[in-house]
């Protein structure tokens, strides 16, 4: 997945009534109408989110032509979740090394006191 | 030093940590090249110094060389960032260009007292127009909440 990808799953995510249209369709598929039935919103509305959806690749649209039911891809959020991984594990390696780092210049610091007095 | 503390909501991520050092030790630690070839790594990875420059002034570049163990330094992976804020021994903002957008990481100097100095990383890649408030009440949905989807997806 590009970078612009993963940018718009991060703005498809930032709106709440889209998350709970996620967290809806991680029950099973659902139609447009489906969708919509727990928001006290328009159809279009719901099919404007559920565009925002389907750019950001969360939405997959089934082929029939009738109902077209709705289906969850939960790639881009495992993308999304690997790069908070990926920056938390450099964080984290940084950090260790950094305390080593500062307990082995305090030891030489506190020696080098010792030897001058 | 304490057990790490981890807050990670969608785009950004915070990490905490506290230190058994002075503030003014660890804020030194992060501007200073020499020191900086010590720990910067991440692991499986090293940080010469000729590839460090740390101008550490609001405007000034921050940039790194991470180079594979191993590797020669040209396959290493430079980080360009530019300092937007640097408060001696409090505070210091840098920000790189992504092709996903601008990420800035804030790092906070809090002294503990008794020598202990808490640190704190907070960095967003969020671009600009997601950073108002109205769009950051909408990332205030944690990335358990993200797990969760996942979990359910895939039982």
């Amino acid at each position: 997945m590009d970078d612009t990808l993963l940018n718009s799953t991060f703005a498809a995510l930032a709106d709440p009534t889209r998350r709970a249209m996620l967290a809806r369709l991680a029950q099973g598929d659902a139609t447009v109408s489906e969708l919509a039935a727990p928001f006290d919103i328009t159809l279009q509305a719901i099919s404007k989110h559920l565009k925002v959806l389907e750019r950001a690749g969360l939405v997959v649209r089934g082929k029939d032509a009738q109902w077209r039911p709705c289906r969850l891809d939960s790639t881009p959020l495992e993308t999304a979740a690997a790069w908070i991984d990926t920056n938390r594990k450099i964080w984290d390696d940084r950090l260790d090394q950094l305390d080593r780092h500062l307990q082995q210049l305090q030891a030489t610091r506190s020696q080098s006191r010792g030897t001058r007095s | 030093m304490t057990h790490p503390t981890h807050t990670t909501e969608l785009g950004e991520l915070t990490v905490t940590r506290v230190f058994d050092a002075p503030r003014e030790m660890v804020f030194g630690a992060m501007l200073d090249p020499e020191q900086l070839t010590h720990f910067w790594g991440p692991i499986g990875s090293s940080t010469p110094i000729e590839g460090i420059v740390i101008e550490p002034w609001p405007g000034g570049r921050f940039e790194t060389t991470m180079v594979p163990d191993g590797s020669p330094i040209e396959a290493g992976f430079v980080m360009k960032a530019v300092f937007v804020e640097v408060v001696a021994p409090e505070h210091i903002v840098f920000k790189q260009d992504l092709p996903t957008g601008e990420m800035t990481t804030a790092s906070t100097y809090t002294d503990l007292g008794a020598g202990r100095t808490r640190v704190v990383i907070h960095q967003t890649n969020l671009p600009p127009e997601f950073t108002t408030d109205e769009a950051q009440a909408g990332f205030n949905s944690s990335l358990d909440r993200l797990e969760s989807y996942l979990a359910t997806r895939t039982r």
